[in-house]
């Protein structure tokens, strides 16, 4: 199983640049989501990487192999797509046989790995059918059949399960993530789902802009945003960002918000450490959040707050609190939620070594 | 109208009104329009003596099928006096070239032009655009200059050649306009499977063309078919189609008219384009509708 | 660089089309465009004639014949667009009326299946003064009936457009059913919740809903109309004398019957300069439309 590398990728459409020297290292074996809003360019870099689309400028690497002017079929990939893409005039056998039609197997090879195939995937007892005749999981496990029985190095995923209700997506995310395991190929797998991202994915890299914003494993991701774009876009319900100042006080560091509430700094994790003054954004994870503890932690920031609104989700509620001009979401178990009023006072906590903080104009995380 | 019925219940009488009105008028016209071919039909069956006496709608008081069986094997078109079947086997022999030929041809070429990454696919299909409504005469003297050339000229080949020529940019529009609307992710995962034009073309492509190949197929026998100027300027003795037969057996008459066998003449010409008419109407109409607007 | 079969394959795949497209249409239309500056008569001359380049282009408006084309062209245009009157009137009905649909559609429609040259011999046959329609309505006692159409220059041109109009009316009314069909049911439903009357909805709203339906039939009909020939052909031959004249039959005739291929080409150029003048809108009606509907899937 080969490594995956973009090197210095440049793609334009006409005067619209795309992609702008984008690089990018997938280690073997490694499932990486490229995750982000739609027009990011994730889609755009993923049928660079199929072939499906010619780079600019800039490289593309399978292993030791310069794929860049290959054409999709020699470049040792199998690709699954959104829209499952089954040829409607084929059965599923012929679904899956036809993916193997550019390698000229003999035929008892194929017959092995269409077997092989249809048994991993309980496909046997739909083998005769048409496409049509199947529902959207079948359809699906024949999409990524069709992409396994080619026995390719790097299987290439299209926001596969954006089609399927959200059941079945459950079902689906596990079997992929299974099918991962066993046959660890390197995937690059694509969709704008951050649940998909962080319960399937090794690494992720997150685009926006034709950029990526950061790339590393889903708990650095989700714990250490690199920048607020990151923050922002990571996590539901989504992190709580506060426009602050900087402040020096004593010689340790804090924040002072809008409305002079203050919140002592000592004890983060400071990446680099910005001036006093300098305009910030402090930001609190939902979940991170105590309330009702008795004295405060050590290192924690605590405040009492006015309840604005309790919204419950089903499993979860989250309360929301009148904070700093602005308002903070407060993840909370329903029986807690389901005994608080607008209007009451809630007193919380939240743990200095969990807070983000970033440069509130270059974005970048301190 | 049922809809109408729940909202309105007093309103059913009125519209079954207007209703009767609607229906007695678009059969009056479906009369109309079924005149021609009623009076074709009967005089094609009557003998010349009823003919004479002038009630053209009436029907045979005799039938008889001596007219029918003269246009086939006697009737003269010009000096030859050997019925319409010369003229009928000349169609059919100019017909199946054309039409495997045109549709071959069109059908790669929209398939190519729909799916595949062509860089000058625009202003091609720009060009074939113009070159679907050109009038015929602009281009006839250089085609038929062309087939002299190619030593077909007077041959039904050459009649079949011109066929596919002129039905070329419309029927690639046609071809290309359907397969445009074949999903791309399809495409793209046959390229990646298999990445051969033709493989791609013979396994997924064909086998998805089956309701337009018919439209298409409908379209072109009815045109050819139909066709009088491409076979009258390209045909030679004893190659001309049906059509240039019935022409010239109804214009360039000695002696006494047979209106009868005119009619019977006309009737097996138009026979064939009609039976597919009537069997396979639906398709028909998506084809000219095709032929029109995607055009 | 390794070959990429992908990129060369449909491009071998297209050379038929382009060859095609290039000697048959547009070599052959610009091997016509020359032919109409020479002084070709019978035999192709290469030569332009610098000294009068427009020589069949003059010659072509002094000949009466086509000066009678042209008039016939106009005739025969405004004539044959009430083919688009009756086929939206017959779709209407059919839309509204949806019963008998399938049965009215083929009747409406089959003279487009059968060739004009069997139009022509139907036609010419119900005209016929011995024995057609004349006769069938004097022996019913109208004396005066006469439908000798064919052989009066004065009329013949109307017998062509009436049996034009029974030839294409099936077509323009299954455009105009496509069209019909394709406007949304609701508006149906809130006209008659408002109590409009039925013609005034079709007069306000619908009919205007379908302009480019009109249009795309209005452009079709007038290509049809330019290259009218067989009608002409099987109905009158172009008689009584150059009466019933088109440039379609006009510019058969300089090349067959005249052997003037100089003259010919310069009709076959003005034939093209009317088509472009009709296509032109087309054209840009067409790229309008995919504007608005690319504008569409943005919003």
């Amino acid at each position: 199983m080969p490594s995956v590398s973009f090197e210095h990728i440049v793609k334009r459409f006409g005067a619209v640049t795309v992609l702008d020297g984008l690089n990018l290292t997938v280690e073997k074996g490694d499932f990486l989501v490229l995750l982000g809003p739609s027009g990011c360019g994730k889609t755009t870099l993923l049928n660079l990487l199929a072939g499906l689309l010619d780079v600019s400028s800039g490289r593309i690497m399978i292993g030791d192999r310069d794929v860049t002017e290959l054409d999709p079929k020699d470049r040792g990939l199998a690709m699954v797509f959104q829209s499952y893409a089954l040829y409607p005039t084929k059965t599923v056998e012929g679904n899956l046989r036809f993916g193997l039609s550019a390698r000229k197997l003999p035929k008892a090879e194929a017959d092995a790995r269409v077997t092989w195939a249809s048994e991993l995937l309980q496909l046997t007892p739909l083998m005769r059918r048409k496409p049509s005749e199947l529902s959207g999981g079948q359809r699906q496990r024949v999409a990524i059949g069709r992409a396994l029985v080619k026995h390719a190095d790097v299987l290439l995923f299209d926001e596969p399960l954006s089609n399927l209700d959200a059941k079945l997506r459950t079902e689906m995310r596990l079997e992929i993530k299974k099918l991962h395991d066993t046959l660890s190929p390197t995937v690059v797998y694509v969709t704008h789902d951050q649940i998909e991202a962080m319960t399937m994915a090794t690494k992720i890299a997150i685009m926006n802009g034709g950029e990526i914003q950061q790339f590393g494993t889903p708990d650095e991701v989700y714990e250490n945003p690199a920048n607020l774009f990151v923050a922002s876009f990571i996590g539901s319900p989504a992190m709580n960002l506060t426009n602050a100042r900087f402040r020096i006080t004593d010689g340790s560091p804090g924040a002072m918000f809008d409305n002079g509430t203050k919140m002592d700094l000592t004890g983060y994790d400071f990446v680099s450490t910005p001036q006093d003054g300098d305009a910030i954004a402090v930001g609190m994870r939902p979940e991170h959040f105590l309330i009702d503890t008795q004295g405060t932690q050590q290192s924690h920031s605590a405040f009492d707050l006015t309840v604005k609104m309790v919204e419950r989700t089903g499993s979860d509620a989250l309360i929301s609190l009148e904070f700093a001009d602005d308002q903070l979401f407060v993840r909370a178990e329903p029986d807690r939620a389901a005994k608080t009023r607008p209007g009451e006072t809630v007193s919380v906590q939240y743990p200095t070594a969990k807070l983000n903080l970033f440069d509130a104009r270059e974005g970048r995380r301190l | 109208m049922t809809d109408t019925n729940v909202m309105y219940p007093r309103k059913p009488k009125r519209i079954t009104g207007r209703s009767i009105a609607v229906l007695v008028f678009l059969s009056m016209a479906a009369m109309f329009f079924c005149v021609p071919l009623y009076v074709l039909i009967v005089t094609s069956f009557k003998e010349m003596d009823q003919i004479r006496e002038g009630a053209m709608f009436s029907l045979p008081t005799k039938w008889t099928l001596e007219a029918w069986h003269f246009a086939w094997f006697e009737a003269c078109s010009g000096l030859n006096c050997s019925g319409l079947r010369a003229g009928f086997w000349n169609s059919v022999v100019i017909l199946v070239p054309s039409l495997t030929a045109s549709i071959a041809l069109s059908m790669v070429t929209g398939y190519a032009l729909a799916l595949w990454d062509v860089k000058w696919a625009g202003p091609f299909l720009f060009v074939l655009f113009l070159c679907a409504f050109v009038p015929f005469q602009i281009i006839m003297y250089p085609l038929i200059r062309l087939t002299v050339t190619m030593g077909i000229y007077g041959s039904t080949t050459a009649i079949a050649f011109v066929h596919t020529v002129l039905a070329m940019p419309i029927l690639t529009l046609i071809f290309r306009n359907f397969y445009k609307d074949i999903p791309p992710e399809l495409i793209k995962a046959a390229i990646m499977d298999s990445g051969s034009f033709w493989r791609i073309f013979v396994e997924i492509i064909l086998p998805m063309s089956g309701n337009i190949l018919i439209v298409v197929l409908i379209l072109q026998i009815t045109s050819i078919w139909n066709d009088y100027l491409i076979g009258v300027t390209f045909g030679g003795l004893g190659t001309k189609p049906m059509t240039v037969h019935l022409a010239n057996m109804v214009t360039v008459s000695t002696g006494t008219v047979s209106y009868n066998v005119n009619m019977a003449a006309a009737l097996l010409t138009a026979i064939p384009p009609l039976v597919i008419y009537f069997v396979l109407g639906k398709f028909f109409v998506q084809g000219i509708a095709a032929g029109a607007i995607k055009g | 660089m390794p070959l990429r079969w992908s990129r060369i394959t449909p491009q071998i795949a297209l050379a038929p089309a382009v060859g095609v497209t290039l000697v048959a249409f547009l070599g052959a239309i610009g091997w016509t465009i020359l032919m109409s500056f020479t002084r070709s008569r019978r035999l192709p001359e290469y030569e332009i004639d610098w000294d009068n380049p427009f020589r069949q282009f003059n010659r072509l408006f002094n000949d009466a014949g086509w000066q009678i084309s042209l008039q016939n062209l106009i005739v025969l245009a405004l004539g044959s667009a009430l083919a688009i009157v009756v086929g939206f009137i017959l779709a209407a009905m059919i839309e509204r009326e949806r019963r008998g649909e399938d049965v009215f559609r083929t009747v409406f429609l089959y003279p487009l299946a059968v060739s004009l040259i069997v139009t022509g011999v139907a036609w010419r046959w119900i005209l016929n003064p011995q024995f057609g329609i004349e006769s069938l309505l004097r022996g019913l006692g109208w004396e005066s009936a006469s439908f000798n159409w064919l052989s009066d220059p004065a009329t013949a041109m109307y017998a062509i457009i009436i049996a034009s109009i029974w030839q294409s009316a099936g077509f323009y009314m299954a455009l105009m059913l496509a069209g019909l069909k394709g406007i949304n049911t609701e508006i149906w439903s809130a006209a008659r919740i408002d109590g409009v009357r039925l013609w005034r909805v079709y007069i306000e709203i619908i009919i205007p809903m379908m302009k480019f339906t009109f249009l795309t039939c209005a452009i079709l009909l007038s290509l049809g109309v330019i290259k009218a020939f067989d009608i002409v052909l099987a109905m009158t031959n172009g008689g009584p004398g150059q009466s019933t004249w088109v440039p379609a039959y006009y510019t058969i005739n300089a090349m067959s019957a005249k052997g003037n291929l100089g003259l010919a080409s310069a009709a076959a150029v003005l034939m093209l300069l009317i088509t472009l003048a009709v296509f032109l809108p087309l054209v840009a009606l067409t790229s309008w439309q995919q504007r608005q509907a690319r504008k569409g899937h943005a919003t």
